[in-house]
């Protein structure tokens, strides 16, 4: 598991999404939902879009292009246009830092 | 400002246009009606540029709500902002021109162009495209192809009129004195008015003018061509206007109101003993609010168009938009006002008292379909087109001292505010802008 930096506690007020930009890993969105903390891929499973210029809506976030939506927590695509379910990463907070645990892909260790 | 409508030029005015409308003559000839040419100025020099009635605010309340209408023949979505306020768009894709909206109303997050996927959101702006990896290879500036937005949306007591025109002047000119006597109808109750139950369409075969100019200030028909609906709805003939003690005929800027004020002669039409039991409960309140002289109004013998295409029947509570389909073809938008205040089985009785008189089978509205395709038709040949129509009503009928605003004519039957429609019409047709269009307004701009 790798510790990837998010975001300050401070830079993300309740209900919001912001985008983290990681080319290693894909960008990443992060959510606060009532005071949790929650880190979804960025990137639509439908089509080109960025989930976190979306609105978050209760526990779910709808994308900004076609309006599928996906639950927050789980990351289970809620219906057509989306079937794929969007990855999630467990969060951690550590004083006023937001961190994701991003499992290391071991293909692409081997790869090298 | 990418999104911004692009206005066009007007083309050179038609010649030989005055021979077919001559008001100071007391004149007009069915050339007006069914010709191509003139058409297609009324829809670049009367709908490109006037004030039109698009929705009511009470039709879209929350965000993202909205209703596809038509600004002359050109469609549009009148849809509700995040910010409270609200946009009006060409309902056309600024790719290859689709339209991307099918409903005629609803609640959306957006639309979807069906062709290639061009996605907008409820702001208008251009959010993504099908293979939309292509267009950043072509350095595509999303920013600058969102939904083409008209010039200008405003409202009045709940009703939300859009213009093409950016030179347009602003709506409260626009409409002038003409919203102390809107307020009889649309500001009588605390609260103002909403529009229940659906839009009715319905399609005629006449020139969107004539309708418009019923509406306008020809009561005159009425006895005559509504005498059997009148009485099946009545058990008798509709009241005999000619009787009345006092009675007016008022315009301003082509828009015209016609009145008696015997509160509730519209209203007995409809045949409903509650509607005119709920018209007499509020008056004492009207009175108190907008005076004795408006609470008269409410529900009375009356009628108006504000130009070019928005009419209403007070007591009816009838709203209805004469949407041009052609020289010579009309759509009709229907809707039913009633005050937000008022008891629901009131409202409901409304709803169904609008259908069953101004509607495609209402008693009232298939006697005036009938005279009015006809108008049309019989200027399909050539020379009936030429001859002189008759609208000399009333010429010497201006009140010079009177108290109301506007210009105040005295009797309803008159042909004063149909001579001042068609005259407005003449004036836009022939100016290029809206410095040319001359002010032939002579009574006062506000009320005393």
């Amino acid at each position: 598991m790798e510790k990837v930096f998010l975001c300050a506690v401070s830079d993300l007020a309740e209900n919001q999404v912001k985008k983290v930009d990681s080319s290693v890993h894909g960008d990443i969105a992060v959510y606060n939902l009532g005071g949790q903390y929650y880190a979804t891929a960025d990137l639509c499973t439908h089509a080109t879009a960025s989930l976190a210029e979306g609105d978050v809506e209760d526990d779910l976030i709808t994308c900004p292009v076609h309006w599928g939506q996906f639950h927050i927590p789980t990351g289970k695509a809620q219906g057509f246009p989306c079937e794929i379910d969007l990855k999630t990463y467990p969060v951690t907070v550590e004083g006023e830092e937001i961190y994701a645990l991003i499992a290391v892909d071991q293909a692409l260790i081997a790869k090298g | 400002m990418g999104n911004m409508i692009k206005t066009i030029d007007v083309t050179d005015s038609l010649t030989n246009l005055k021979d077919a409308c001559d008001l100071e003559s007391g004149r007009i000839s069915g050339k007006i009606f069914y010709d191509q040419a003139i058409y297609e100025q009324e829809l670049e020099k009367v709908f490109a540029r006037c004030w039109l009635f698009v929705a009511h605010e009470s039709q879209i309340p929350k965000t993202g709500d909205y209703i596809t209408t038509t600004m002359g023949e050109d469609e549009v979505i009148v849809i509700r902002q995040k910010s409270g306020g609200i946009k009006v768009f060409l309902n056309a894709c600024p790719h290859r021109g689709n339209k991307i909206c099918f409903s005629e109303s609803g609640s959306a997050r957006g639309f979807i162009c069906n062709y290639h996927g061009w996605s907008f959101n409820v702001e208008g702006n251009l959010v993504g495209q099908h293979e939309s990896g292509v267009y950043e290879d072509s350095n595509f500036d999303k920013s600058k192809w969102g939904l083409k937005e008209v010039a200008n949306v405003d409202s009045w007591k709940g009703l939300v009129f859009a213009t093409f025109d950016p030179e347009s002047p602003s709506l409260q000119e626009y409409l002038g004195p003409m919203t102390w006597y809107l307020d009889a109808l649309f500001d009588n109750q605390e609260g103002g008015t909403e529009f229940v139950g659906g839009c009715i369409r319905s399609t005629y075969e006449c020139n969107w003018k004539i309708a418009a100019e019923n509406f306008v200030g020809d009561i005159l028909h009425a006895g005559w061509t509504h005498d059997s609906a009148a009485r099946a709805m009545l058990g008798g003939s509709v009241a005999k206007v000619s009787d009345f003690e006092e009675s007016y005929s008022v315009n301003w800027n082509g828009h015209g109101y016609e009145f008696a004020l015997d509160t509730v002669g519209n209203v007995a039409v409809l045949g409903e003993s509650a509607l005119n039991r709920y018209i007499h409960t509020i008056k004492p309140s009207v009175a108190e609010r907008l005076g004795d002289f408006r609470s008269n109004m409410i529900g009375s013998v009356s009628s108006c168009t504000i130009f070019p295409n928005f009419s209403f029947l007070p007591g009816q509570n009838t709203v209805r938009i004469w949407q041009p389909r052609g020289p010579n073809k009309m759509e009709l938008f229907t809707w039913v006002v009633v005050n937000k205040s008022a008891p629901q089985e009131v409202k409901e009785k409304w709803r169904k008292g609008a259908m069953m008189t101004f509607s495609p089978t209402g008693v009232f509205e298939m006697d005036d379909g009938e005279n009015w395709e006809y108008c049309t038709k019989t200027a399909k040949g050539r020379v009936t087109a030429q001859q002189d129509l008759f609208v000399g009503l009333g010429m010497d009928t201006l009140l010079t001292d009177t108290p109301l605003p506007a210009n105040v004519y005295e009797g309803q039957l008159n042909e004063a505010n149909s001579r001042a429609f068609y005259q407005y019409w003449y004036d836009m047709l022939n100016a290029k802008s809206w410095n040319e269009v001359p002010n032939r307004n002579v009574g006062k701009a506000e009320a005393e």
